[in-house]
C-alpha cells in the first residue's frame, strides 16, 4: 500500500505536471470553450509509470486513466471543489450503504461498453477489483485491499480464484463487504483499482503494453518511454457519461523531452506546440512568462500536495519535543521557497494538510515574521532542551537541484543555532526506498505528500499513526507513535459522517503538529503555460492540480 | 549536455606527451632561464599574473570574503525577486556595490564568494590530482623502466588497461555509487587512479632510453647501486618531463573536476564548486547570463593560462636540450 503512496509523492516533487486547484484567475486563452475534434499534444519529461490500473497511482497517471478507463464513481469535472466532488460514473449513483456501511452496493448504467464491443458487467469490475490483492499487479492504489474483507491469503483471481466478499448477484449489480464500516466507501470506488477488466484478462504485464479501454479513447500507438497515442474508442457512449466531455479526436503524448525543451517550446508556441500542453515551467522560465501575451496563456493553481521535512521522533536529539519545536520556528520558510523557485511556484505551508483538504483549518503553529524564522524563540527553546551549543543532524534529501537546493535553505537557517545539518544525498530512483526503511533513515528528510482523495483520512492516518511504522516501505516518517494520536485516529475512523470526519482531521492536524514530527515548509504550485489553440483548460483539483484531460480540447480544430 | 561535458573531461584528461625531442636527456635545464624568459614574454606574463590572483584568492578566501561581506553560504533574499522565480534583482545578474560579480538566482548568494571559494576547491583537488599522479607515474614509471621483466609486464598492462577503460563513464559510475563521505578527497582518488599512466608511459620510455646512456653505464661501472643510480643519475634527467607532464596536467584536472562537478557527481552542494555554479546555471542562461558567464570565464581563464604556461615552459625546455 506504502509503494503507490510514496509514488504517488514522488512524483508530486519531481514536478512532472500534476493538477492545480481552480482557485486561480485563469486567462480568458484556456478558458475559452474548447470545440471537438483535433489532435491535442502533450509535451512531457516523464513517461507514465503505469498503463494498467491497478499498478499505476500517481498524480499524472490518474489523469490520464480518466481518458482510457472508467471507475464506479469518479471525481467531478470542473475546477474547484466541484472537482473533487465524487460522482456517479460507471455505476447509476455513489453507493447504497447497508448494514451500517459495512456492506455498499452499486448498480452499473446501461449501454457502457469495452473498446471489443463486449458489454461492462459487474462480474469484470469484480475481476478488476480482485487484480488488486495480486503481489505482482496490485502496486498501485491500496485501499480497495485495505477495506474490502479478504482471506489473508488471498491472492488475487489469477493466483487464488474468486473472491467471495465481493458479490455479483446479477449482470448490473456488485455488492462491496467490508471489513468495518467506511462512511467514504463512494470515494474509494473512484480509484484506479475500480476499473474493469474483462474477465480473465490483465494478467501480468499485458495491460502494461495494451490496455483495455472502457473510456472515450483507445491506445492506438505505445513506445514506452517515447510516444503515446490515443484514438477515439467508437464504443464509449456520451449519452452513458455524464463527466468526460472528450474533446480532441486524439492525444498524442511525447515523452523523455528535456524540461528546458519543453518550456522554450511552450514558449515560442510554433506549429503543433499551439496545440499542445506541458507541466509545470522551471523556475528559471517564470521570469520570461511576464509578457501580457504569455500570461494569457499561463496557468497556476496550488497542487494539493505538502512538502514537508520530516523528523524522526526516534533519533537524539530530535526525540526532545522542544527540539523539534525550535527546529520548526527557526526554519526559514521564504529561502525555502525561493530555493523551490519562488512564489509564483510555491505557498509557504504551515499546516500538514494542504488547502485543498476538505475541512482543513489555516493556522500558524510556530510562527514567525514574514516566515523567516523565528531564531531567538528557537534558541531558548533549545537552552530549555540543554542544548545551547548547538548539535549535529543528518537530512536525507533526493540527488535533485531543487530538493538540494531546499535542504541547503534548512542548513543556513539552522547554522544561527549552532545546529550542523549535514546533507546527505540519495539517488532520485532509491530515495523513497531508502528514507522508508526505518533502519536506513537519519534524521530529518525533505519529501511531499499528496492525498488520494482531498479528505484527511489519506493524510494524516498514512503519516502519523504510529501502528503503521513498517521496517520497510514505512510512510511514517516521523516514527511518531503518540497514544493520543493513535487513539484520535481511531475516533475520527468510526465516524460515519463524512464532513464531521474532515473537520475532526482539522482539529487532528493541530494536534500533531504541537508535537512537531515535522516541519511542513511548501504547497507547491502548478505554474504552466499552454498553447494558444487550447480551450476548455482548468487545473483539477483532484489531479496534483493538472490540467483536466477530460475536458481539454482545441479551440479550432482545423488550424 | 552531457556528452559534451564527457567529451570535454575526457580530452582534458589526455595530457598530449612531450615531443620526440623532449626524452634525449640533455644537460639538465637552467633553473633561471624559464623563469626570465616567461616574465619578458607578455601572455605568458599575463597568463602568470591571473594565475596568481587565482591561487591569491584560494588562498586567503576567508579574508577576502570578509571584506567584501558576504561569505559563500549566505543567503540574501533582498537580492532576488522571489515573484520572478527567484532571478535577481538589477541587471547583469544584481552586480552591485555589496556583490561585486551579482548573485545566484533563487537564493542570492553572492557569486564573488562562491568563485573566491570556488578556486579553493578547484585548485585544492587539480593539485592533490597532480601530486598523486605525479608520485605514481614516477614511481611505477620508473619502477618499470629500470627493472624492466616481470615488473615492467606487470605496470605496462595495468597502464595499457586503465588507458583503454572509458575513464570519465567509469569516473561517473564511481563517484555516483560511493557514499557522499569525503568528496573531495573522494575526487583526487578517482581523477588519480585514471590519470597517472599518461605520466607513467612517459617516464617510463625515458627511463628505459636513460638507462642505456653511458653516464649511467659509467656510474655502474664505478659501482653504483641501484639506488644511487635512480636518484643521482636518471631522477635528475627526467625533472624537465616530469615538470612539463604535470604543469599540463594540472588544467586537465580542474576541468575534469568540473566536468564530475556539472554532471552532479563532484563535490556536494553546498560546497562552491566553479563546474556546479555553471551546470545551475544552464537553465538560467536566458534570464540570467552573468550566472554563466563569471563562473565560465574564470574557468576558461584558468585552464587557459595554465595551458599556455605549460606550453611555454615545455618550448623552453625542449630549447634548452637541444642547446
Amino acid at each position: 500500500m506504502l509503494v503507490g503512496l510514496v509514488a504517488t509523492a514522488a512524483l508530486t516533487l519531481s514536478a512532472c505536471g500534476g493538477g492545480t486547484s481552480g482557485t486561480s484567475g485563469q486567462s480568458a486563452g484556456p478558458d475559452a470553450k474548447a470545440g471537438q475534434g483535433g489532435t491535442l499534444q502533450v509535451l512531457a519529461n516523464a513517461a507514465f509509470s503505469h498503463l494498467d490500473p491497478a499498478r499505476g497511482f500517481d498524480g499524472g497517471v490518474n489523469n490520464f486513466y480518466r481518458l482510457i478507463y472508467r471507475t464506479l464513481t469518479t471525481q467531478g469535472a470542473a475546477p474547484g471543489a466541484e472537482g473533487t466532488k465524487i460522482v456517479p460514473d460507471l455505476a447509476t449513483d455513489t453507493g447504497k450503504p447497508s448494514d451500517g456501511g459495512k456492506t455498499w452496493t452499486f448498480t452499473l448504467k446501461d449501454g457502457v461498453f469495452f473498446e471489443t464491443g463486449a458489454p461492462i458487467t459487474s462480474a469484470d469490475v469484480k475481476w478488476g477489483v480482485e487484480r488488486a490483492w495480486d503481489p505482482e499487479i496490485g502496486i498501485g492504489s491500496p485501499y480497495a485491499k485495505q477495506l474490502i474483507e479478504a482471506p489473508a491469503s488471498y491472492q488475487g483471481p489469477f493466483k487464488s480464484g474468486d473472491l467471495a466478499t465481493i458479490a455479483t448477484p446479477d449482470a448490473k449489480t456488485i455488492v462491496f463487504h467490508l471489513k468495518k464500516a467506511f462512511a467514504d466507501f463512494g470515494s474509494v470506488v473512484a480509484q484506479n483499482t475500480f476499473t474493469p477488466v474483462p474477465k480473465g484478462q490483465g494478467a501480468g504485464n499485458q495491460l502494461d503494453s495494451k490496455p483495455i479501454s472502457s473510456g472515450p479513447y483507445k491506445l492506438a500507438d505505445y513506445k514506452p518511454g517515447a510516444s503515446l497515442k490515443l484514438v477515439r474508442n467508437d464504443k464509449w457512449d456520451k449519452k452513458t457519461d455524464d463527466v468526460r466531455t472528450a474533446n480532441p479526436d486524439a492525444f498524442q503524448w511525447t515523452f523523455g523531452l528535456d524540461p528546458a525543451t519543453i518550456d522554450e517550446r511552450m514558449l515560442a508556441g510554433q506549429g503543433t506546440d499551439a496545440d499542445a500542453i506541458a507541466g509545470t515551467v522551471q523556475a528559471a522560465t517564470v521570469a520570461r512568462m511576464q509578457t501580457p501575451q504569455l500570461k494569457q496563456r499561463t496557468m497556476t493553481g496550488i497542487n494539493g500536495c505538502t512538502t514537508y521535512m520530516g523528523l524522526n521522533t526516534t533519533k537524539k536529539p530530535l526525540d526532545n519535543v522542544k527540539v523539534r519545536q525550535a527546529i520548526n520556528l527557526a526554519v526559514n520558510k521564504q529561502t525555502v521557497r525561493d530555493a523551490d523557485g519562488g512564489s509564483a511556484l510555491a505557498e509557504i505551508g504551515n499546516t500538514i494538510q494542504p488547502p485543498t483538504i476538505t475541512g482543513r483549518v489555516d493556522y500558524d503553529p510556530y510562527p514567525s515574521p514574514d516566515n523567516k524564522g523565528d531564531i531567538e524563540g528557537a534558541r531558548k527553546l533549545l537552552t530549555e532542551a540543554g542544548l545551547a551549543n548547538g548539535f549535529t543532524m543528518t537530512l536525507d534529501t533526493r540527488a535533485q537541484p531543487k530538493m538540494q537546493a531546499m535542504a541547503v535553505a534548512i542548513q543556513q537557517a539552522l547554522e544561527p543555532l549552532k545546529v550542523t545539518v549535514k546533507i546527505n544525498t540519495i539517488d532520485t530512483a532509491t530515495y523513497y526506498e531508502v528514507i522508508g526503511t526505518t533502519s536506513q533513515q537519519h534524521d530529518a528528510a525533505i519529501t511531499g505528500w499528496c492525498p488520494d482523495w482531498p479528505s484527511g483520512a489519506t493524510f494524516l492516518p498514512p503519516l502519523f499513526d504510529g501502528r503503521n511504522i513498517t521496517p520497510k516501505g514505512n510512510t511514517n516518517l516521523s516514527q511518531l507513535n503518540d497514544p493520543g494520536v493513535n487513539a484520535k485516529i481511531d475516533e475520527i475512523a468510526k465516524l460515519t459522517d463524512v464532513n464531521a470526519a474532515n473537520a475532526a482531521y482539522g482539529e487532528l492536524d493541530k494536534q500533531i503538529m504541537a508535537l512537531a514530527p515535522v516541519v511542513p515548509l511548501l504547497y507547491e504550485k502548478v505554474l504552466m503555460l499552454v498553447g494558444s489553440n487550447i480551450g476548455g483548460a482548468y487545473l483539477h483539483d483532484g489531479f496534483s492540480g493538472g490540467i483536466d484531460l477530460v475536458s481539454v480540447g482545441l479551440k479550432d480544430a482545423g488550424k | 549536455m552531457t556528452t559534451t561535458a564527457g567529451g570535454t573531461g575526457a580530452a582534458l584528461l589526455e595530457v598530449p606527451e612531450v615531443g620526440p625531442s623532449a626524452p634525449a636527456g640533455g644537460p639538465p635545464t637552467s633553473g633561471r632561464r624559464i623563469p626570465t624568459t616567461i616574465t619578458g614574454d607578455k601572455g605568458a606574463l599575463a597568463c602568470l599574473v591571473f594565475l596568481a590572483i587565482v591561487v591569491l584568492m584560494a588562498v586567503a578566501a576567508p579574508l577576502i570574503t570578509k571584506l567584501s561581506g558576504w561569505g559563500p553560504y549566505q543567503f540574501d533574499s533582498a537580492a532576488i525577486n522571489s515573484d520572478l522565480g527567484g532571478v535577481p534583482h538589477g541587471s547583469l545578474g544584481g552586480i552591485s556595490g555589496s556583490h561585486w560579480f551579482g548573485v545566484e538566482p533563487q537564493n542570492g548568494r553572492d557569486l564573488f564568494a562562491r568563485i573566491v571559494y570556488g578556486a579553493r576547491v578547484s585548485i585544492t583537488i587539480s593539485l592533490s590530482a597532480t601530486l598523486l599522479t605525479g608520485i605514481l607515474g614516477v614511481v611505477l614509471g620508473m619502477l618499470a623502466g629500470f627493472y624492466r621483466g616481470w615488473v615492467d609486464q606487470v605496470i605496462s598492462r595495468l597502464m595499457d588497461f586503465l588507458m583503454a577503460f572509458p575513464a570519465l563513464i567509469f569516473m561517473i559510475a564511481i563517484l555516483s555509487s560511493l557514499p557522499s563521505g569525503n568528496r573531495p578527497v573522494l575526487l583526487v582518488v578517482v581523477i588519480s587512479v585514471f590519470g597517472w599512466p599518461y605520466l607513467a608511459r612517459v617516464i617510463r620510455g625515458q627511463t628505459m632510453t636513460l638507462a642505456n646512456r653511458e653516464f649511467v653505464e659509467a656510474a655502474r661501472a664505478s659501482g653504483a647501486k641501484d639506488t644511487q643510480v635512480v636518484f643521482r643519475e636518471i631522477l635528475p634527467n627526467l625533472r624537465g618531463s616530469i615538470v612539463v607532464m604535470t604543469t599540463l596536467a594540472i588544467p586537465g584536472f580542474i576541468g575534469t573536476e568540473a566536468g564530475l562537478s556539472f554532471l552532479g557527481v563532484g563535490v556536494s552542494p553546498p560546497t562552491a564548486s566553479w563546474g556546479q555554479m555553471i551546470a545551475s546555471s544552464v537553465s538560467w542562461y536566458s534570464v540570467d547570463p552573468m550566472f554563466f558567464a563569471i563562473p565560465g570565464a574564470f574557468l576558461f581563464l584558468t585552464v587557459l593560462s595554465l595551458t599556455v604556461l605549460g606550453d611555454k615552459i615545455r618550448t623552453l625546455i625542449d630549447q634548452g636540450e637541444a642547446a
